[in-house]
């Protein structure tokens, strides 16, 4: 069910950029959180987090999100979320998320092109 | 003028029963977008259906032992609105509590306060069930 959901972290980028696409729901979500642990694991303090091909988010991949961010911050870093379809940048406005993250349009606006 | 023959009409109901899975949950969301084109709702309003019974789902599976039970899916298309029953049968309480559940929870709450006209769920009998309602050009936001 979940053929089109890809995650990668691109090597050698500061900040780690990871690049998902496809639909982050209860059942890909888990996939994410490892690998934003992973990252985080791995001494980073910030992290991109691209969801330009995220093409369905739901309240899991929110709460990993969140999860992450808490991490990230703990540990003196950020997590920027580069979000640009207004499907997706919508859900995070009606869960009052848009105040809590970094969110940005595009991988440029945090140097990460 | 081309007429219609897919279109459905005020008293017709559609049910889907699956294994209470996270995985299939995408078939609610499946099914919803293609029942609520069919019941005259836009695309903007087919979307919001689409999240929404993901999260009536989830919000279903919520404190139980969904490995053993399965999800009913109702759906009803009602005048102008149609409402989404969502039952979970045959599970337990789940032994060990998702430690994310509570958090998530709450952004299901606030996802269906923001994209349907009413909403609710409630707990009876080990069986647990949520249900929302929502209107053609009702703009829930």
């Amino acid at each position: 069910m979940d053929q089109d959901f890809q995650i990668e972290q691109r090597a050698g980028s500061t900040p780690p950029v990871v690049t998902v696409r496809g639909e982050i729901d209860v059942a890909t979500a888990p996939q994410l959180r490892e690998c934003l642990h992973n990252v985080i694991a791995q001494g980073e303090g910030s992290i991109v987090l691209d969801l330009l091909g995220v093409t369905f988010l739901d309240s899991t991949a929110l709460g990993v999100l969140v999860g992450a961010l808490k991490r990230c911050r703990e540990s003196g870093g950020e997590l920027y979320v580069v979000v640009a379809d207004p499907r997706i940048v919508k859900i995070f406005e009606i869960t009052g998320l848009t105040s809590v993250f970094t969110i940005v349009d595009s991988l440029e606006s945090v140097g990460a092109a | 003028m081309t007429e219609t023959t897919d279109r459905l009409e005020s008293g017709d109901r559609i049910e889907l029963k699956f294994p209470a899975r996270g995985d299939l949950i995408v078939l609610a969301r499946l099914v919803t977008s293609a029942i609520s084109a069919r019941a005259g709702f836009d695309i903007e309003e087919l979307e919001d259906l689409r999240l929404a019974v993901g999260e009536l789902c989830l919000l279903t599976l919520q404190g139980s032992d969904a490995q053993h039970g399965d999800l009913h899916l109702e759906l009803n298309v009602l005048g102008d609105a149609i409402e989404v029953v969502c039952t979970l049968e045959r599970a337990g309480v789940a032994t060990v509590p998702e430690p994310e559940a509570e958090e998530g929870a709450r952004l299901s709450e606030q996802i269906l306060d923001a994209l349907v006209d009413e909403h609710g769920r409630e707990s009876r009998d080990g069986s647990a069930r949520a249900w929302l309602r929502k209107r053609r050009g009702g703009h829930a936001e």
